[in-house]
């Protein structure tokens, strides 16, 4: 709407020249003030950038914060995912009884962490796209509801899949002597750094998306 | 086609108005069977005790779910919940009365959300140790107890259902409340 004023203010008629020539007084005079009304309206505004309209101001700050927490959050998942996929410690003695080697995969628990911030991560990368178009377009509610259903899927996978792999590294940690669980951490001093630093990353991403849902129902009731 | 114009939005606006109690009602629905769902949770994980007649010197044979602290923290998150949708049942009557309430309904948002969190991390981690206590861990050298502990077993696996029947549930109280939201 702002670029058709534009070319408008070119289309400026001389009064003097075309009452002379043509005699086609109130005609022609009625040309010019939308020119000069229009002329008037864009000299004051420097750029044709429609972000600066008073009335959608709100909606797109909020969807920019929008836009920078979903960067926020990609950081901790992909850490997390990284940091889980490549442990892997294997100790230097070995006895006829003990496995000395931990991965991640020897965990089910840990496998399906990894596997739900890999997802986390890859879907955060395809939201960025969504999340641009509800900042240059914010009356798009279509796109606020999907991105509001997709976030709380997510955060439902993430957050069960932190919680697995938290009990699962608390064991490893403090074992349990009533069941007769050996806290492997004792061994493993790297496997058990790594997963827990990514248990923490990974939580951390559950509290920024929790921020997410908030904000993105925060900003349908403002519509 | 002033008239029909009319008429269109006098009948519109019951519609709506009917639409928005329904999700009202369906709401409260939803809060009553996750009330049910998370307090059949917690007592059936909190009177787990199981004894075996015999008995070594070296391994305990009483499992109770007080043991494990993951499953502790199991039944203190489905509480939680249960406490929390029996207090917010007041406010979701009040939002079927009154369906213009925005401000109670973001507030009913953000704390579902915030038990949304807390009842899938519960039930995640218990779902975590139940599997263990199943199958073991044969890298770490976990043994799997249920082998012994078979009421335990079944009981502490039954319960994980209805946490989980409760955090489905959550998810569609919140998008009720967000379709809600943007009926306005």
């Amino acid at each position: 709407m702002s670029t058709s004023e534009a070319p408008a203010a070119a289309t400026v008629i001389p009064i003097d020249d075309a009452a002379r020539q043509h005699g086609k007084a109130p005609a022609v005079a009625t040309a010019p003030p939308p020119p000069a009304a229009a002329a008037a309206a864009t000299a004051p505004r420097k750029t044709g950038l429609p972000f600066f309209r008073r009335a959608d101001r709100g909606s797109r700050c909020v969807a920019l914060v929008d836009l920078v927490l979903r960067v926020a959050a990609f950081g901790p998942t992909l850490a997390a995912a990284i940091a889980t996929g490549t442990s892997d410690e294997t100790l230097s003695v070995f006895t006829q009884f003990f496995q000395f080697r931990a991965r991640f995969d020897d965990f089910p628990a840990l496998l399906f962490f990894m596997v739900a911030n890999a997802i986390a991560a890859g879907y955060l990368v395809l939201s960025l796209p969504f999340s641009a178009a509800v900042v240059l377009r914010p009356q798009a509610i279509g796109l606020r509801h999907l991105l509001l259903v997709c976030d709380t899927i997510i955060v439902a996978m993430l957050t069960a899949a932190a919680a697995a792999a938290a009990a699962i590294v608390d064991l490893a940690h403090s074992g349990n002597v009533r069941a007769n669980w050996v806290p492997i951490c004792m061994q493993f001093h790297g496997f058990c750094q790594r997963t827990s630093g990514a248990v923490v990353a990974s939580f951390l991403a559950v509290l920024v998306f929790v921020f997410l849902i908030i904000l993105a129902a925060f900003a349908i009731r403002k519509r | 086609m002033k008239g029909t114009s009319e008429h269109g939005e006098t009948s519109k606006a019951p519609l709506s108005r009917g639409v928005s109690k329904g999700l009202s009602v369906l709401d409260l629905i939803l809060r009553f069977i996750a009330i049910v769902g998370t307090l059949a949770s917690a007592i059936a994980m909190g009177t787990t005790n199981e004894t075996l007649p015999f008995f070594t010197q070296f391994i305990r044979f009483k499992a109770q779910y007080s043991d494990l602290p993951t499953l502790t923290f199991f039944v203190i998150t489905n509480s939680i919940v249960c406490a929390y949708l029996i207090l917010s049942l007041p406010l979701s009557i009040v939002h079927i009365i009154r369906s213009r309430a925005k401000f109670s309904r973001l507030l009913l948002i953000f704390l579902d959300a915030a038990m949304l969190a807390l009842v899938t991390a519960g039930a995640s981690a218990a779902a975590a140790i139940v599997y263990l206590a199943h199958k073991g861990n044969v890298k770490a050298n976990w043994l799997a107890i249920c082998q012994q502990f078979d009421s335990f077993c079944e009981r502490i696996s039954g319960s994980l259902i209805g946490s989980f029947g409760a955090m489905v549930i959550l998810i569609l109280m919140i998008l009720l409340s967000a379709i809600a939201l943007a009926r306005r």
